[in-house]
C-alpha cells in the first residue's frame, strides 16, 4: 500500500504538479463537463418542479381534484357537500393576474374564505377573513414577495380588464413551501366576478375521509358526477406536466453530456501524453519489480485524480451555472409548454451521484487504453533513450473497417422506433456515428497530411510543412485532439442546423399561417397554457367596421387528453380566414374546412397527432358539457406553436358545448382597399380602457421569432461549453507537445529558425488541427443534424422540420471555433519561444 | 336560550348594524309551521338539538347538533351586485358534539359556511336546515317528526325525532326577555321531549341508539347586554314526564341577572313561565379544564320552591368542554347530565343538558 502510494506520488502526482497549467486545464475540462451535467439536471428539475405550486402549497392537504373543461357549475358544490361522507370540498378559481398590468403572471386564486375548510389553508383563520370580507372593499390576500402591505390598493390585470382591490393581508410564508410568495388570493365570489367566471368553479379540491383507498373515493365521486367531470388525485396535473416535459428535459440532458464526452477525449489524450512522457520512469519501475497491474493502476489513478478533483469543482461550477440555466430553461418551458414558476435549486443525492459517477466513469474509461498501453512497456525498451515520440499504434486498415461497421450500425439504428416515446436508439446511433468518425480520423489525418503538405508549404511556407510533418509524426495524438474538437464542432453544427432548420420552418409556416393584418390578445406575458380572454364585444364591434373584411375568433381551453396536457380550441373556419392552414400532404383542405363546421368534427395539430397516434378518421372522445363527446378527426395540420398540441373545432361547435363567447385571440383582416393604420386607430377606439394588445402582422411575427430564439438560448449555451472544453484541450495538448519537442525546436533554432517562425509552427499546428476538426465536424454535424431533425425531433416532439442550412450561423460558429483553436496555440507558442535552445540541448 | 350567540356575533362585530333588523318584541304571534324555519328579518337564529341516548347494551351517549344563522348587513353596493350567491349576507355556523359517557370521551367539531350555492341554509320549502351534510329534515310539518343526520370524520349520527309533546313557547307574551331594553330578548320555542331513535356509527358497523332529545329554536336581533359575563342553562327531562328549562344570566359583578327565567312543562304539555324569583341555582363541585384553564361548576343544586322541586345535577363525564383553541370563537362547557331529586316529595330522576359559558374569562366579542 505504502509503496503503491509512493509510486503514485512519484510517477503521477509530481509530474502533474510540475505542469500546473496543463493539469489545471484537464481538471477544468472535467469540471466543466460535470458542471454542465449538474447544472442542467438541477435547472431542469427546478424549472419543471413548480407547476401550480402556489395552489398546492395553499391547499396542499387535498387528496383529489375535480375539474371540468370550461369550468364546473357551482351548484354542483352544493350537492357534493351533502354527500353522506366526511369529505371536505374546497372550491377554487384559478387564473393569472398582472400587477398593474405588467411583469410576471401571478397566480390569482379564488377560495371559499368563509368555509371552515379554508382555515387550514389561509392563515390567520376564516373568521377574521369573514370580517375583512365585510369591511374591506374587494379584499385580496397577497404573497410576501410582492412587497405589498395590508391596506394597499392594488390594480390587477385579469383577462382584458384592470380591477382594483384592497390588500386585506399578507400571507405568511410557510416553511419549505414554494410559490406561495407571489400568489394573490381572493374570496371565491370576488374571484369569479374578476375573472368573468360567475357561477363557475375551475376546480374543487377534495379531502377524503379515512378508512378507504383513494381509488374507492375516486370511483364513488365519479358516480356522483356528470361524466364530463374529471376526478384525479391531487398532483395529477403536475404529473401530467412533468410527463409532457419529459422529452424536453431528456433531450436537454443528452445535450449536457456532450461536454463530458469531449472531456473524455481530453482525459484520454492527457493520460496518453503522461504515459509517453514517463516511459523511462515506467521502465525503471518495471525493472525494479513493479508488475503490470501496478502500472495500470497508477495511470488509472491519475485519471481518477482528474475525475475526483474535476467532479468536485464541477459540483461547485454546476450549482453556479444552474442559476443561469433555470432562467433559460424556465423561459423555454413557459413559451412552449406550461406556466411554471422556478422552484428552488436543490441538490438531490441522486443527481449529484449521477453527475459525479459519470465524471469518474468517463475519466476512468477514457484512461483505460493508455493505462493498459503503459503496462505493456517492456523495462529494457523503455530505458533505452531516444524513443520519446508518441507511438500509438495506428492500424489504419483495421480502424477504417471498424469505422465503416460503426457508421453502418449507427445509420441502421436510426430506423428503429422510439422506446416509451424516447428516441433511445437514435441517441445510440449518434454515439455510433461519433465513434465511427473517431475511428476514421487517423486515416483522414494521414491522408490530409500526405496530400496537402506541398500545397500548404506553397501557401504558408516552410512552417506549415514542419507543422504538418509534426502532426503526421504523432498521428495518434493528433487524431485524438482532432476527434475531440470535431465532436464539439459536430455537436455545435448539428444543433445549429437543427435549430436553424426549425427556425426557418417556423418562419415559413408563419408566412403561410399569419395572413391577417392585425392580431389582438389580452395584455400580459402569459405562458402558453394560460388563455386569458377578451370580451366578445370587441370582436363584434370590430367586425362591424367598414374597413374590416373578416374577424377570426379563437378560443382555447387547456385540457387533458390521455393523461397529457393539450389545448382544445374553437375558431372561425370560414374559407377566407382558414385558407392559410396547411394540412399534411394528401389532405384536401377545402373539403376539410367545409365539413368542419358541419358537426362534431375536429382537426388536430401535427405534434398532437404524433403524440397520441391520431390520424385522419380517428375519433377523439372528449368529456364536454356533462358527457363524453366524440369528434371525428378530419385532418392533421402543421403547427409549431405548442408541443402539447391542439384539437381545433369550429367556433359554433365549441359554443354548443362551452357557451362562453369570450375570445382568447382575434385576427382581423382589413379590406385590401383600406388603410391598415386607420383601421387600427378605430380598433384602438373600440378597445377603449380594456387591456388588449394589438399587433401588426410584422410585429407578431417578429415577436414569435424572438420567443423562438429565446427558447433555444439554452442549447447554444450548452454547445458553447462543449467548445470551450475542446479548445482548452487543444491548448493543453499543444503545450505538452511543445515541451515534448523542445529538442526539436532547439535544433531548429540552431539551424537558423527565428523565434516568430517557431511560434508560427505551433500556430500552424493549431490551425491545421482546427481546420481538420472543423471539416470533419461539419460533415459529422450534418449527419447528426439529420438524425436530430428527422428521428430525434420527430420521435420526441413530432414536428415536421424542413432541412435548412443556417449558413451565417454556421459560418460564424465555425469561424469562432477556428479562431479559438488558433488562439489556443498562442500560449504554447510563447512557451516554445521562451525556451533557451542551449539549455535544452544541454539536457542531453 | 341564548348560548352560542357570542360565536356568531363575532362575525359581524365589526360590521355595524346599518340594517334595520326586526326586533323581538312582546305580542309576537307565532305561526307554525312557518316559525319552525328561518327568519331572515332577524339577525341571529339557531336550532339547537341535544339528547341523551342509550345503546342496546346500556352504553350511554350524549349528542349536540346546533345550527346557527347570522344575517350580516352588507354595504349597499354589494347588494346590487348581479351575482349574490357568494355574498356572505347569511352565514351559518354549526356545532356537532358527541359525548361517549360510558366510554369517557368527548368529541366536538364545528363548521362555518355562507349560504353559497346550497352549502348551508334553512328553508320552509325544503323543510330542512343544513350545513353541508349536517342536516335536520322535517318529515311531517304537522306531526313535527324530524330526521337528524350528521357526518364527521369520527362518527355518523342518524336520529329520528318524534315529539312527545307540542312545542312550547318560552318567556311571556311571545318573547323571552334578556335585558331591560325593548328588543333585548328573543322569540324562543322548545320541543322539550322528543323521542329519539336511530343509529350511531363510530368505528365499524352502526349501533342502534334510543333516548330522549330536546330542541330549542330562537331568533332575535339585539346582542346580549354588555354587562353580562355568561350564563348557565339547564334542560331537564324528568322520568315523571315533566320538563324544565332554566337559565341564569350572570353579570360581570357575579350576580344573577333579573332577566334570568325558566319554563316548567307539566306532564300534559302545558308550559308555565318561571321568573327569576321562583328558582335558585347553586353551584357545587368544580372541574378545571387543563386546556383553557376555565373552572366549571359541574354539579348544581336546583330549587323551585313554588313547584316543590328540589334537584341535584351531576355528570358522568366531566370533560365536555367545547374548546375552540383559536382565540376567536368562544370556549364553553356543554354536556349531557343527569338529575335526581324530588318533585312534590316524590323521588324523580332525569336526564338533560347543561351549558355554561363565560367561565374562562369574559366572552370576547370580535378581534
Amino acid at each position: 500500500m505504502n509503496s503503491g502510494w509512493l509510486l503514485f506520488e512519484r510517477l503521477i502526482l509530481r509530474p502533474l504538479l510540475r505542469e500546473p497549467v496543463r493539469t489545471a486545464l484537464t481538471v477544468f475540462a472535467v469540471a466543466l463537463g460535470v458542471g454542465v451535467v449538474i447544472a442542467i439536471d438541477l435547472a431542469g428539475q427546478a424549472a419543471a418542479g413548480s407547476f401550480h405550486s402556489s395552489l398546492e402549497s395553499l391547499t396542499g392537504k387535498d387528496d383529489l381534484l375535480i375539474s371540468n373543461t370550461g369550468g364546473i357549475d357551482q351548484n354542483l358544490l352544493g350537492r357534493l357537500v351533502q354527500l353522506p361522507y366526511a369529505f371536505r370540498f374546497s372550491p377554487r378559481i384559478e387564473k393569472f393576474a398582472f400587477l398593474n398590468g405588467k411583469g410576471e403572471a401571478l397566480p390569482f386564486i379564488g377560495l371559499d374564505l368563509i368555509s371552515s375548510d379554508a382555515q387550514d389553508e389561509i392563515r390567520p383563520g376564516a373568521l377574521s377573513h369573514a370580517a375583512d370580507l365585510l369591511t374591506t372593499g374587494d379584499p385580496v390576500w397577497v404573497g410576501s414577495r410582492l412587497g405589498l402591505h395590508k391596506g394597499d390598493h392594488v390594480r390587477l390585470l385579469i383577462n382584458d380588464a384592470l380591477h382594483d382591490f384592497t390588500v386585506a393581508g399578507v400571507l405568511k410564508p410557510q416553511n419549505g413551501e414554494i410559490g406561495e410568495e407571489n400568489v394573490i388570493v381572493a374570496d371565491i365570489g370576488l374571484a369569479q366576478k374578476a375573472t368573468g367566471k360567475t357561477g363557475k368553479l375551475d376546480s374543487i379540491g377534495v379531502r377524503v375521509p379515512p378508512g378507504q383507498t383513494l381509488g374507492f373515493w375516486t370511483d364513488y365521486l365519479r358516480k356522483q358526477l356528470p361524466s364530463s367531470l374529471s376526478v384525479e388525485p391531487q398532483g395529477a396535473r403536475t404529473e401530467e406536466n412533468r410527463k409532457m416535459l419529459a422529452a424536453f428535459r431528456w433531450n436537454l440532458r443528452i445535450l449536457s453530456y456532450i461536454a463530458l464526452v469531449v472531456g473524455a477525449f481530453l482525459i484520454y489524450n492527457t493520460i496518453s501524453i503522461s504515459v509517453v512522457r514517463r516511459r523511462n520512469e515506467i521502465g525503471i519501475v518495471r525493472a525494479l519489480g513493479a508488475d503490470r497491474r501496478l502500472i495500470t493502476f497508477a495511470f488509472l489513478a491519475e485519471a481518477l485524480f482528474f475525475g475526483v478533483v474535476g467532479s468536485a469543482i464541477g459540483l461547485v461550477i454546476g450549482r453556479a451555472m444552474a442559476v443561469g440555466a433555470v432562467g433559460l430553461i424556465g423561459n423555454t418551458v413557459q413559451a412552449l409548454y406550461v406556466s411554471s414558476q422556478p422552484a428552488p435549486i436543490e441538490f438531490t443525492a441522486l443527481g449529484v451521484l449521477t453527475a459525479v459517477g459519470l465524471g469518474l466513469a468517463v475519466s476512468l474509461l477514457a484512461a483505460l487504453a493508455p493505462a493498459f498501453e503503459a503496462s505493456r512497456v517492456a523495462p529494457v525498451e523503455a530505458m533505452a533513450r531516444g524513443r520519446e515520440e508518441y507511438v500509438a499504434a495506428v492500424r489504419s486498415r483495421v480502424m477504417v473497417a471498424w469505422a465503416i461497421i460503426l457508421l453502418a450500425v449507427g445509420a441502421g439504428l436510426t430506423n428503429l422506433p422510439p422506446v416509451h416515446r424516447q428516441p433511445i436508439f437514435a441517441y445510440i446511433a449518434v454515439l455510433f456515428l461519433i465513434a465511427g468518425t473517431s475511428a476514421i480520423i487517423p486515416s483522414v489525418v494521414a491522408l490530409f497530411a500526405g496530400t496537402a503538405s506541398s500545397l500548404l508549404e506553397r501557401l504558408i511556407g516552410v512552417e506549415a510543412l514542419l507543422a504538418m510533418r509534426s502532426l503526421r509524426g504523432s498521428i495518434g495524438r493528433t487524431s485524438i485532439l482532432t476527434a475531440a474538437l470535431a465532436i464539439a464542432v459536430a455537436m455545435t453544427a448539428s444543433v445549429g442546423i437543427m435549430v436553424g432548420s426549425f427556425r426557418e420552418t417556423v418562419s415559413l409556416w408563419m408566412n403561410d399561417q399569419l395572413r391577417a393584418d392585425l392580431y389582438l390578445r389580452p395584455a400580459g406575458l402569459s405562458a402558453i397554457d394560460q388563455h386569458p380572454t377578451m370580451s366578445l364585444e370587441i370582436a363584434e364591434q370590430i367586425a362591424k367596421l367598414p374597413g374590416v373584411s373578416a374577424v377570426d375568433r379563437f378560443r382555447a381551453y387547456p385540457i387533458t387528453y390521455q393523461g397529457l396536457p393539450a389545448t382544445l380550441a374553437g375558431t372561425d373556419t370560414t374559407f377566407e380566414t382558414s385558407a392559410s392552414t396547411k394540412f399534411l400532404p394528401g389532405e384536401n383542405r377545402d373539403q376539410i374546412l367545409r365539413r368542419l363546421s358541419a358537426g362534431d368534427y375536429a382537426v388536430v395539430s401535427e405534434p398532437f397527432a404524433n403524440k397520441h397516434n391520431v390520424h385522419t378518421g380517428s375519433v377523439l372522445t372528449l368529456p364536454l358539457a356533462r358527457a363524453e363527446r366524440r369528434f371525428t378527426v378530419l385532418g392533421v395540420y402543421y403547427d409549431y406553436a405548442a408541443e402539447s398540441g391542439y384539437i381545433v373545432v369550429d367556433w359554433n361547435t365549441l359554443m354548443r358545448y362551452l357557451p362562453d363567447p369570450e375570445v382568447s385571440n382575434l385576427a382581423v383582416y382589413v379590406k385590401p382597399s383600406e388603410d391598415i393604420t386607420a383601421v387600427r386607430r378605430q380598433i384602438d377606439g373600440i378597445i377603449g380602457g380594456r387591456a388588449v394588445l394589438v399587433f401588426s402582422n410584422a410585429t407578431l411575427r417578429a415577436g414569435a421569432i424572438a420567443t423562438f430564439d429565446r427558447t433555444f438560448r439554452i442549447t447554444y449555451a450548452l454547445e458553447a461549453v462543449a467548445v470551450i472544453v475542446a479548445v482548452m484541450g487543444i491548448a493543453g495538448a499543444l503545450l505538452a507537445m511543445v515541451i515534448d519537442r523542445r529538442r526539436e525546436f532547439a535544433l531548429l533554432r540552431f539551424l537558423g529558425a527565428a523565434k516568430p517562425q517557431i511560434r508560427r509552427i505551433i500556430l500552424c499546428e493549431a490551425g491545421l488541427l482546427g481546420l481538420l476538426a472543423n471539416g470533419i465536424g461539419l460533415l459529422l454535424g450534418t449527419a447528426l443534424s439529420l438524425i436530430l431533425i428527422f428521428v430525434i425531433n420527430k420521435q420526441s416532439f413530432g414536428w415536421t422540420i424542413q432541412f435548412h442550412w443556417p449558413v451565417p450561423l454556421l459560418l460564424a460558429a465555425l469561424t469562432g471555433i477556428y479562431l479559438a483553436t488558433v488562439l489556443a496555440g498562442l500560449y504554447p507558442g510563447q512557451t516554445a519561444v521562451r525556451m533557451n535552445p542551449i539549455e535544452v540541448i544541454h539536457e542531453e | 336560550m341564548k348560548n352560542k350567540l357570542g360565536a356568531v356575533l363575532l362575525l359581524l362585530a365589526c360590521a355595524a348594524s346599518a340594517q334595520q333588523w326586526q326586533q323581538a318584541l312582546p305580542g309576537y304571534q307565532f305561526q307554525f309551521p312557518r316559525d319552525y324555519f328561518n327568519h331572515p328579518d332577524y339577525r341571529t337564529e339557531w336550532w339547537y338539538y341535544t339528547g341523551n341516548l342509550r345503546a342496546a347494551d346500556g352504553h350511554r351517549y350524549g349528542f349536540e347538533l346546533t345550527f346557527f344563522r347570522q344575517g350580516i348587513p352588507l354595504p349597499p353596493q354589494a347588494r346590487s351586485s348581479e351575482d349574490a350567491v357568494w355574498l356572505p349576507d347569511q352565514v351559518y355556523l354549526a356545532h356537532l358534539a358527541l359525548s361517549d359517557i360510558d366510554g369517557g370521551s368527548f368529541y366536538h367539531t364545528e363548521r362555518l359556511n355562507r349560504a353559497g350555492p346550497g352549502l348551508s341554509g334553512a328553508s320552509l320549502e325544503q323543510q330542512r336546515y343544513w350545513n353541508g351534510n349536517w342536516e335536520v329534515r322535517w318529515n311531517s310539518l304537522s306531526a313535527g317528526t324530524q330526521h337528524l343526520e350528521a357526518v364527521c370524520d369520527r362518527f355518523t349520527l342518524k336520529i329520528d325525532l318524534t315529539p312527545q309533546k307540542q312545542a312550547v313557547i318560552n318567556g311571556r307574551n311571545g318573547v323571552s326577555q334578556k335585558g331591560p331594553l325593548p328588543g333585548a330578548g328573543s322569540h324562543y320555542i322548545s320541543f322539550t321531549r322528543l323521542r329519539a331513535s336511530g343509529a350511531l356509527k363510530m368505528n365499524g358497523s352502526p349501533i342502534a341508539v334510543n333516548g330522549v332529545a330536546w330542541m330549542d329554536h330562537e331568533y332575535f336581533s339585539e346582542p346580549l347586554d354588555r354587562d353580562l359575563a355568561g350564563w348557565d342553562w339547564f334542560a331537564i327531562q324528568l322520568d315523571n314526564n315533566e320538563e324544565l328549562m332554566l337559565y341564569q344570566l350572570r353579570t360581570k359583578s357575579g350576580e344573577k341577572s333579573l332577566y334570568s327565567s325558566g319554563t316548567f312543562v307539566d306532564a300534559a304539555g302545558k308550559s308555565h313561565f318561571l321568573d327569576v324569583s321562583q328558582f335558585s341555582l347553586t353551584p357545587g363541585a368544580v372541574w378545571r379544564s387543563a386546556r383553557s384553564g376555565a373552572r366549571y361548576p359541574i354539579s348544581w343544586k336546583i330549587s323551585i320552591p313554588s313547584l316543590q322541586i328540589e334537584l341535584s345535577e351531576q355528570t358522568a363525564l366531566q370533560d365536555q368542554e367545547l374548546y375552540s383553541g383559536n382565540g376567536i370563537t368562544p370556549t364553553y362547557w356543554e354536556g349531557a347530565v343527569s338529575y335526581a331529586g324530588q318533585v312534590q316529595r316524590r323521588a324523580v330522576r332525569g336526564v338533560g343538558y347543561l351549558e355554561m359559558t363565560g367561565y374562562g374569562g369574559p366572552l370576547r366579542f370580535g378581534e
